[in-house]
């Protein structure tokens, strides 16, 4: 991707907000990151600490409250002895009240700073998206450019066989007519090559205009397997499609799904690179909504790697190949449609990512769409 | 060309558009060169396997074999042979790694046929100058 260092700069800050938002409610992350939160907190500008921070802090204090219960009774029948009056529940009922009056704001705590993480969450992922968004334009407009040079490259070399023609002097004779005639049909049919080509920027740019509610899938991933066929075919990939007809529309914005499914048939595509091999895609009807399977062969994606790949910033390809955001940005979109994004894959024997995603019919939920 | 004299530069071209390699090679024929084209990395190997040749312009984005893989493969079999390579991106990792493999050239699509011709020359002349001195170390050596 071409991504400006400032950019660059940019997602690597948003990726600690999201690192921070990620590890609030796992026991694991805990231990390992009040260390890095300290440290920021020495710097003197986190006067407030971050909403994952004031979540577990909020939950521990709920946690508390039952021992502490627990341990008031503890005391008040070891006070009162076995077998006394039942004065000794009082203190037990007070503590009961007191974690019930408690529960209730703390409970509606933590609704609010989950709300807010996944507020957060999809702010990062919105950023992301325009930032991926402008890269893959920047990647669409280069090939095209590649694409485009061979034809010029060929029309020069047709005018230019004419002007050598012209040159040799008899242009009266027979054969120089016929080769001229065949010069200039050949310049016609390349200017009606690149007419092609650069439709396809232009469709690039008219389906990025917000927003379609509802998709058709197989339209949009043969629109998507155009941009890049001439790559594909470089890398000698075969393509297969597998593709049910008749399937419902999805729910979702076109420019969005495109982004899915350009960042899945690349990474297809990249795994393939150098040693050819085939793509699927597949589509069929699954619960009400539809199911499309983006299939390589491929080395597969080793074990150590495959829990990872949605993680963001984590990538297997080289440093200025990839940039780990591809699968996260994919996902986020998917599931905020109600959708999943999945993968199966065994190291040597190619990897298939599947997409669900809901029928367009019903209206769009308000849910955040976290994992 | 006059470069030459004893004997026209034997170039071979290797592109999988066909009509440019069919149309550049009657440009560079009439030139007085000694043309061949050929539209894949396999078709490459193998006619540089059969005969010998001075220059080759090589396009680096092919279909199954590319053009660096080409190179590198050509290089073991005429070692002497220069080598072009044609593109159309400036693709600095490939553009590294053909000069890396002893490229000559790296060339931008749409190239002008006066350009071409002065490298495919310039590269003849290094073939030349690398063939005598080839030739009198070994008479030194025998």
């Amino acid at each position: 991707m071409y991504l400006h260092s400032r950019v660059y700069a940019k997602m690597v800050a948003m990726i600690k907000i999201e690192r921070s938002s990620r590890g609030a409610l796992s026991p694991e992350a805990g231990a390992g990151r009040r260390a890095r939160w300290a440290g920021t907190a020495s710097h003197g500008r986190a006067a407030t600490p971050p909403p994952g921070r004031r979540l577990r802090r909020t939950v521990l204090a709920l946690l508390l409250v039952p021992p502490a219960c627990l341990l008031l009774s503890a005391l008040a029948l070891l006070t009162w002895g076995p077998g006394g009056s039942l004065a000794f529940l009082i203190p037990v009922i007070a503590a009961l009240a007191v974690w019930a009056a408690l529960a209730w704001p703390l409970a509606a705590r933590i609704r609010r700073e989950l709300t807010a993480l996944a507020r957060q969450r999809d702010a990062f992922y919105e950023e992301l998206l325009r930032l991926s968004r402008a890269a893959s334009l920047g990647e669409v407009a280069s090939s095209i450019a590649h694409d485009l040079n061979n034809p010029l490259a060929i029309m020069r070399e047709e005018a230019g066989w004419i002007q050598d023609l012209m040159r040799g002097g008899d242009l009266q004779g027979a054969h120089t007519q016929a080769e001229i005639a065949n010069a200039l049909k050949q310049i016609d049919i390349q200017i009606e090559r690149s007419r092609e080509i650069t439709q396809r920027l232009l469709q690039w740019g008219r389906d990025s205009a917000p927003q379609t509610e509802s998709v058709d899938v197989n339209l949009l991933l043969n629109k998507t397997l155009y941009l890049l066929e001439s790559e594909l075919q470089a890398a000698g990939v075969r393509v297969v499609k597998e593709l049910s007809p008749g399937l419902a529309q999805v729910r979702g914005g076109a420019p969005e799904l495109r982004q899915v499914f350009l960042n899945l048939m690349k990474n297809a595509l990249d795994a393939m690179r150098g040693q050819g091999g085939t793509m699927t895609l597949a589509t069929r009807p699954e619960r009400g909504g539809v199911r499309i399977e983006i299939r390589d062969t491929g080395p597969g994606i080793p074990a150590a790697a495959i829990e990872h790949i949605f993680e963001p910033f984590f990538t297997t390809k080289a440093a200025n190949e990839g940039t780990g955001l591809g699968l996260p940005i994919s996902r986020w979109i998917v599931e905020k449609v109600g959708g999943t994004l999945g993968v199966e894959s065994r190291e040597g024997a190619g990897a298939s990512f599947h997409v669900t995603l809901p029928a367009g019919e019903t209206l769009p939920d308000t849910g955040s769409g976290g994992r | 060309m006059e470069v030459g004299m004893t004997r026209p530069i034997r170039l071979l071209i290797v592109d999988d558009e066909q009509r440019l390699v069919e149309t550049l090679s009657k440009r560079l024929t009439a030139r007085g060169l000694y043309v061949e084209g050929v539209h894949s990395g396999p078709e490459a190997l193998a006619v540089i396997q059969a005969r010998p040749f001075d220059v080759a312009l090589l396009d680096v984005r092919m279909p199954g074999m590319d053009g660096i893989a080409v190179l590198r493969e050509a290089k073991k079999l005429q070692p002497l042979l220069q080598v072009i390579m044609l593109s159309g991106n400036a693709s600095i990792n490939a553009a590294v790694e053909g000069m890396r493999l002893g490229a000559l050239e790296y060339l931008l699509k749409p190239a002008n046929l006066d350009d071409v011709l002065a490298k495919i020359e310039e590269a003849f002349k290094k073939k030349r100058l690398e063939e005598e001195h080839l030739a009198s170390q070994r008479q030194a050596g025998g």
